[in-house]
C-alpha cells in the first residue's frame, strides 16, 4: 500500500492522537458514573474481568479512527487484477516420452491435470489457446474466453507418441496470438528438441514480437528414466528451457511430481492472466473507517449487555 | 409457643454455640433456679422433683422437667461497623441494616440488663437506666463518624465488662487488621459476629463496560461485566460468607450472614433455624 499524499500521514497521527486523547479525557470525566463498591479489590479478584472486550473496542475505535483519517492520505492499494485482453497459448508436449509413469499416473495425464488447474485458476474473459507438439505442432484449441471449450479441447490432446519439436510448437503458437495486449506462452515439455526448428531461434522471434515464455521442464534428468518402447533415456533440456524463458522474459519451473507441476501451473496462471494494479483506496478506507468507529461505539454499550 | 426473641435471649444465657474458648468448648446451659421457662426436657435421676412439669407429663407419657433459665441479668453490648465500606446498598445502606440487627439485639434487654452501644468514639450508655430503657439511649442516636472497625472493637476492649455479651455487625472487608482485637474480645466476651451480606449477593445488576469505586479509598476502575464475571461474582460472595463465618468461628465469635431479616440472621447465628434450636 502507498499514499497518493504521504505528507498528509502527520495530520493523520495528529488527529489520532488528538481523539485516543478526547476519549481518555471524557472517560476520566465519567467518574461521577461510578458505582461505589465496599471493596474494589474483591470485586476485581471476584470477577476476574476480562480485559479483551475493553481493548479490542479501544483498539477499534483507534484503528477506526486511523482508517478513516487515512483517507486523507489518499492510499493506493495494490489489487490483482485480470488483464485486460490476456491471452496464453498452452503448449503441451505429447512425446512419447511422456508416457513415462514417474509422475502419477503418467506425465501425460499429470500435465492435462495442470492444465485444467490453469484453466480453473484464470479469470473470466482471458482466453486461453492449446498447442500440442510430438514430431510436429498441432493446434488442438484457437484463444477462446470459453473457459469450457478449452476444458474440452484439452480431451482432443493426441495420446503420448513421437519426437519433440520445441521449436515449430512455439512458432505456432505465436502464430495464433494477435500483435498486440498481454501474450503469453507456456510450454511445458519433459524431452530435448530432436525435431523441427530451433527453439531458442523460436522464442526470440516470440520476445521481439512481445510474447512472454514460461517453460515448465517436467521429469529429472540423469533418473534413468527411458522412453517407453525406446532405449533412449528420458533426459530432460533444462538448459534450453531456461535459455528460452530469458529470451522470453518469463519463468521457468522444474515439476518433480504432478503436485508440483499443478502447483506450477496455477502460479503461472496468477502471473500470465492477472495482474497487480494501484487502486485509490480513499473511500475504502473512510468507510471502513467508519463502520469501525460506529461499531466499536455501538459495541462498547452493548457487549456484555447483551444477551 | 415461645417468641424468637425469647429464644434468642435463652441461647445468650446458655452461650450456645460459643466455640474454641477454654472451659466452653460444649454449649454452657446458666441454668437454675430461675423464673425464667426455657425448655422441656424428660426427666433424668437427680432433676429437682419440683420442677416436673405434671401436664406436660401426662401429655408426652414420660416424665418431663421443666428447665429455667437462671436468673441473672445481661450486659448486652453492640458495635457497628462504621468504615465507609458500610455506607453500600442497593436500597439500603449496609450501615442501616446493621442497625435494624442492633435494634433487634438491644430488644433482648430484659429488666436488669445493662446496655451499651461501642463506637470507634467511645460508649454509649446511661449507667443509671436498665433493660429496655437502657437499650433506648443506645439507639438513640443512629449516625457515627466514619472510623475503622478495629477502632470500635479497642474501644470494647478497652470498655466492655468480662462476659458481656457483644454482637459485631460488619462486612468484615478489615478482618485481618481486626482480628488481634477480635481475638482478645472473643476471649474476654461472648461475641457474636454478624456478616452483612453484599449488596449484590442476590445477583450483581451490573452488565457490560462499568466503572467502579472503592468506597474506602475511592479507587476506582472501568471493568468489563459479563456472564461469567457476573456467575464469577455470585460464587465467589458465597465462598466469601461461608470464609468469614468460619473464620470467626476459629477465632471464638459465633458467626451468622445478615441478609434481609436481622433477627433470622441472629437466630441463625445461634443455631436456631426457623425457631427450633438446632
Amino acid at each position: 500500500m502507498t499514499f497518493a499524499h504521504p505528507e498528509r500521514l502527520a495530520i493523520v497521527l495528529l488527529l489520532v492522537a488528538a481523539f485516543a486523547l478526547v476519549y481518555r479525557s471524557i472517560e476520566r470525566g465519567a467518574s461521577q458514573q461510578a458505582y461505589v463498591y465496599s471493596s474494589l479489590a474483591f470485586a476485581t479478584a471476584a470477577m476476574r474481568p476480562s480485559r479483551w472486550p475493553a481493548v479490542a473496542v479501544y483498539a477499534a475505535l483507534l484503528l477506526g479512527v486511523a482508517a478513516l483519517t487515512s483517507a486523507l492520505a489518499a492510499p493506493r492499494l495494490l489489487v490483482r487484477v485480470p488483464v485486460k485482453d490476456g491471452i496464453v497459448m498452452l503448449c503441451i508436449d505429447t512425446s512419447g516420452s511422456m508416457r513415462a509413469t514417474d509422475l502419477v499416473p503418467s506425465r501425460a495425464e499429470a500435465a492435462r491435470a495442470a492444465a485444467l488447474t490453469f484453466l480453473g485458476a484464470v479469470p473470466p474473459g482471458a482466453r486461453i489457446g492449446i498447442v500440442s507438439f510430438a514430431s510436429e505442432a498441432v493446434l488442438v484449441q484457437q484463444p477462446t474466453a470459453d473457459l469450457d471449450a478449452a476444458r474440452s479441447a484439452l480431451d482432443r490432446v493426441p495420446p503420448p507418441n513421437g519426437a519433440t519439436a520445441i521449436g515449430d510448437a512455439l512458432s505456432l503458437a505465436v502464430a495464433q496470438l494477435p500483435r498486440r495486449g498481454t501474450r503469453a506462452i507456456v510450454l511445458l515439455t519433459d524431452g530435448v528438441n530432436n525435431r523441427g526448428s530451433d527453439p531458442v531461434s523460436a522464442a526470440r522471434q516470440a520476445a521481439l514480437d512481445g510474447v512472454t515464455i514460461h517453460t515448465v521442464g517436467v521429469g529429472t534428468n540423469g533418473s534413468g528414466q527411458l522412453i517407453p518402447g525406446t532405449t533412449e533415456p528420458a533426459d530432460l533440456d533444462e538448459e534450453t528451457l531456461r535459455a528460452i524463458a530469458d529470451l522470453g522474459h518469463g519463468t521457468y519451473v522444474a515439476a518433480k511430481d504432478a503436485g508440483g507441476l499443478a502447483s506450477a501451473f496455477r502460479n503461472l496462471a496468477g502471473s500470465t492472466v492477472w495482474e497487480a494494479r494501484k487502486v485509490d483506496g480513499s473511500t475504502l478506507f473512510a468507510a471502513s473507517g467508519g463502520v469501525m468507529v460506529i461499531v466499536a461505539f455501538l459495541a462498547g454499550f452493548a457487549v456484555g449487555k447483551w444477551p | 409457643m415461645i417468641g424468637s426473641r425469647t429464644r434468642l435471649r435463652a441461647a445468650l444465657l446458655q452461650k450456645r454455640r460459643r466455640y474454641g474458648i477454654a472451659g466452653m468448648a460444649a454449649p454452657r446451659a446458666h441454668r437454675g433456679d430461675g423464673y425464667e421457662f426455657s425448655e422441656l426436657r424428660e426427666y433424668v435421676a437427680g432433676d429437682d422433683p419440683r420442677r416436673i412439669d405434671w401436664a406436660a407429663t401426662a401429655r408426652a407419657g414420660t416424665l418431663q422437667t421443666r428447665i429455667l433459665q437462671e436468673d441473672r441479668a445481661l450486659t448486652l453490648a453492640g458495635a457497628l461497623d462504621a468504615s465507609p465500606s458500610m455506607g453500600v446498598g442497593r436500597t439500603r445502606s449496609a450501615y442501616d441494616r446493621g442497625l435494624e440487627a442492633l435494634a433487634v439485639w438491644f430488644t433482648l434487654a430484659l429488666s436488669d440488663d445493662r446496655c451499651a452501644r461501642v463506637r470507634a468514639n467511645g460508649i454509649v450508655a446511661d449507667p443509671h437506666r436498665r433493660g429496655p430503657s437502657a437499650a433506648h439511649v443506645c439507639l438513640a442516636e443512629r449516625a457515627e463518624p466514619q472510623r475503622s472497625f478495629t477502632a470500635t472493637l479497642q474501644v470494647a476492649l478497652a470498655t466492655l465488662s468480662r462476659d458481656a455479651s457483644l454482637l459485631l455487625v460488619s462486612d468484615f472487608y478489615d478482618i485481618d487488621e481486626a482480628e488481634p482485637a477480635l481475638r482478645q474480645l472473643a476471649v474476654r466476651c461472648d461475641v457474636t459476629g454478624l456478616l452483612i451480606a453484599d449488596p449484590w449477593r442476590d445477583g450483581l445488576p451490573l452488565a457490560g463496560f462499568v466503572r467502579l469505586s472503592d468506597a474506602e479509598t475511592g479507587a476506582q476502575e472501568r471493568l468489563f461485566i459479563g456472564r461469567r464475571e457476573r456467575e464469577r461474582f455470585r460464587q465467589s460472595i458465597l465462598r466469601r460468607e461461608t470464609a468469614i463465618c468460619r473464620r470467626l468461628e476459629n477465632i471464638g465469635v459465633r458467626a451468622g450472614v445478615l441478609n434481609h431479616d436481622a433477627e433470622l440472621a441472629l437466630m441463625q447465628s445461634f443455631g436456631i433455624a426457623g425457631g427450633v434450636i438446632a
